[in-house]
């Protein structure tokens, strides 16, 4: 942490306050999502899927219909979550919603059938990634501050364990096997790999730098980093906790989505989804999306992925195989959906 | 108003000493300010005045540039403000078609711009005889870890991003509306 000097506080705050007196303060618009109330009315064509997007600077999750068939998409609800959500995660059977709410200190819990806070906990100090283990639907919750995993019971949502990792743990991934919880250590640069059982750290991996967020392959052998800073993908063979290839990606790539044998990386300062062939490494091309992308997240059928565009407030849609933008929609402001942040109305379905 | 700002700001900033600051630190929150002004003036016209990363001084808290490379896409600038504190930018993206142009700040002290791990989008878009000016800026607060003392908050980032953007718009217009 850089050293703060008091002592020019003062006149700092002189400066600050000079300009804030001189000029217009206008409060950044808030062009909010025209969204109606409850989260499952919809015209047209029926939409069978949504996305659950994290609003950080609104405060709200808007419920988007996202038109897998390629039909329009839309916002069909927004629920108020206080405490600059950014987190998301869902449970096993897909029918509950976990966002970290960083602010707050919380893990908030929202029911999808009523589309309402269920239940807020207080989770560490700085709750971002979180994940859930698709086996025994532990929540998993990286503290940013506190440099821990925290495990919570999703029935009780007490935290019923804790593991230290590397510096400012950021994302969160499980194997679909949920016998391994992976987090990437931003500061350390290194992804830590973790015992789900006995909460054991098994191993520590070097990474690119800043790595954020993190993705596993459908068979459980392959991690996928997002390397902040060295602008690359960082690939980790698991079993033997060593990293195996590095791919260059757009610039401050922020997270990884899987999909038909590809790697979708959103690149935050290129405003481009980086698509990599995960066979041959080869880079197939850039996307140009809205500015500012961050969360990505799959279908699980491969077909599309979806993108939280935070500076462009939108929610964007990406054909898989054509590689093209084909939907988008405007949902609340400052959208991060930094995790799996999609539902299909199947009850359950492979993890990916 | 523009003198006043300056001599504000020369006066603050004087006596500050600039200390370096990681910059790809950040606690969880970033923040975003995005400011517009319409101006009675062609694009072709306020992009004269705003488009050249070499020279910054059509804001008015900025006394003098240097820089290398142009506006290249990696070019460096160093803004010493009225009053002495400085800020290393670089430039990530330059279009001039499109009258666009990105940039980082690489280093900055937290007493003369209380945000880190910077970056920002300046652009003109035309209509007709008249365009629009934006400045879009996404950043972190002052202070990257938690509870942070009030003038390095969150609020304190987006209040002095803010008084930035409005002092410059409001310059850009005053600028390109004046003469023919």
């Amino acid at each position: 942490m850089q050293p703060l000097a008091v002592r020019a506080g003062t006149l700092r705050r002189s400066f600050v306050a000079a300009l804030a007196s001189i000029v217009c303060v206008a409060v950044v618009p808030a062009k909010g999502a025209s969204a109606g109330s409850g989260g499952r009315e919809h015209t047209g064509a029926v939409p069978t899927a949504f996305a659950y997007v994290t609003n950080q600077g609104s405060e709200t999750v808007s419920i988007v219909a996202i038109g897998e068939g390629g039909e329009k998409m839309q916002v069909t609800g927004e629920i108020k979550v206080p405490g600059k959500p950014a987190g998301i995660a869902l449970s096993p059977d897909r029918r509950t919603v976990y966002v970290t709410a960083p602010e707050a200190k919380e893990l908030v819990v929202i029911d999808r059938a009523t589309a309402d806070v269920r239940a807020r906990v207080r989770a560490g100090e700085g709750p971002l990634g979180i994940a859930v283990n698709p086996v025994t639907g532990d929540v998993l919750v990286a503290d940013w501050y506190e440099h821990k995993l925290l495990v919570l019971d999703a029935t009780t949502l007490a935290v019923k364990g804790a593991v230290k990792t590397g510096q400012s743990p950021s994302g969160i991934a499980v194997t679909p096997d949920g016998g391994r919880i992976l987090t990437t250590d931003r500061d350390s640069n290194q992804v830590s790999i973790i015992d789900a059982k006995s909460l054991a750290v098994v191993a520590t991996v070097p990474v690119g730098e800043r790595p954020f967020g993190i993705a596993i392959d459908a068979d459980g052998q392959r991690a996928y980093t997002a390397n902040v800073k060295s602008n690359d993908v960082s690939v980790i063979d698991i079993a033997t906790a060593r990293t195996v290839a590095t791919y260059k990606v757009g610039r401050r790539p922020y997270a990884v989505a899987l999909a038909r044998g590809r790697a979708f990386v959103t690149d935050q300062y290129s405003a481009t989804v980086t698509v990599i062939d995960l066979t041959s490494g080869e880079k197939l091309t850039s996307i140009p999306v809205g500015e500012h992308p961050e969360g990505i997240w799959s279908t699980a059928s491969g077909s599309h992925v979806f993108i939280a565009c935070w500076m462009e407030n939108t929610l964007e849609r990406v054909d898989t195989g054509t590689l093209k933008v084909t939907g988008k929609v405007e949902v609340g402001d400052g959208p991060r959906a930094f995790g799996d942040f999609l539902v299909e109305e199947a009850p359950s379905r492979a993890p990916r | 108003m523009i003198r006043a700002l300056a001599a504000t700001l020369a006066f603050s900033l004087t006596a500050l000493a600039v200390a370096a600051v990681p910059a790809d630190a950040h606690g969880p929150t970033r923040q975003k300010v995005n400011k517009t002004v319409e101006i009675n003036a062609p694009a072709d016209k306020v992009w004269k005045i705003i488009g050249n990363f070499q020279d910054m001084s059509w804001h008015p808290a900025v006394e003098k540039t240097e820089g290398s490379g142009g506006n290249e896409p990696g070019a460096k600038r160093k803004l010493t403000l009225k009053g002495g504190g400085t800020i290393n930018e670089a430039l990530s993206r330059y279009d001039a078609a499109d009258h666009s142009l990105s940039y980082e700040i690489t280093e900055v002290d937290v007493k003369v711009l209380p945000v880190n791990n910077y970056s920002s989008t300046l652009s003109v878009e035309g209509e007709g005889g008249k365009s629009v000016v934006r400045w879009k800026g996404a950043f972190y607060r002052g202070f990257t870890n938690n509870d942070p003392p009030p003038e390095l908050n969150d609020e304190a980032a987006v209040k002095a991003v803010t008084g930035v953007y409005d002092a410059g718009l409001a310059a850009i217009k005053t600028a390109a509306e004046a003469g023919g």
